[in-house]
């Protein structure tokens, strides 16, 4: 399959799941697009579409924590951020991504303390 | 200048853009990207993630004694006195 009919079928299937954690794509199209491709070229690679911006461990217990959306399992963090680490995905209220800060996992439990 | 040492994943765009910024602001860099790398290489990047407190997420930036997770211009620019 070409990787651009690949694209458009992850986003129809991510829309899905998204939209009932309460998050949507980034208004951020360019951003949104080369994601999307990076995860069709790691699907290929690895097979499954994981986040291109986490480290996989190969332990796959770890690593299928990272399969997009992975919003499921780090939600409390990426609610905290109010997007996922990639910034594919953002909170239905955000408008302006760009205002969006990566916190670090650690910075986001010690602000819980 | 303190020293930038940067574990970075080649499909990630901030980590791309946290190579940007240190060009644009003439800070020299070294990075290592952790999809690319070897075993043994991921092996000893993921023990000093791991030290540090992090999960795996990247840019992970090491900026003398200091590590930042994450694309923060504003952190890099505080510890680097820019």
């Amino acid at each position: 399959m070409d990787t651009e009919k690949r694209k458009e079928q992850l986003r129809t299937m991510f829309a899905k799941v998204v939209d009932h954690l309460g998050y949507k794509f980034s208004p951020d199209e360019e951003l949104v697009d080369f994601l999307l491709e990076q995860e069709v070229n790691i699907e290929k690679e690895k097979g499954h579409p994981f986040c291109p911006c986490q480290g996989l461990t190969g332990e796959r217990e770890y690593d299928m924590k990272l399969v997009c959306p992975c919003i499921p399992f780090h939600r409390e963090h990426y609610d905290a951020m109010k997007r996922c680490w990639c910034g594919m995905y953002v909170h239905k209220d955000v408008d302006d991504p760009d205002s969006l800060m990566q916190i670090s996992l650690k910075e986001f439990l010690e602000s819980k303390k | 200048m303190k020293k930038v040492v940067m574990y970075t994943l080649s499909t990630c765009p901030w980590c791309m853009r946290a190579k940007k910024f240190f060009r644009e602001h003439d800070v020299p860099f070294e990075y290592t990207d952790y999809d690319k790398a070897d075993d043994s290489t991921k092996k000893a990047i993921r023990a000093d993630c791991l030290a540090h407190g992090s999960e795996m997420s990247f840019p992970f930036v090491k900026i003398g004694g200091d590590v930042v997770v994450g694309y923060n211009p504003d952190k890099y620019s505080k510890l680097l006195g820019l």
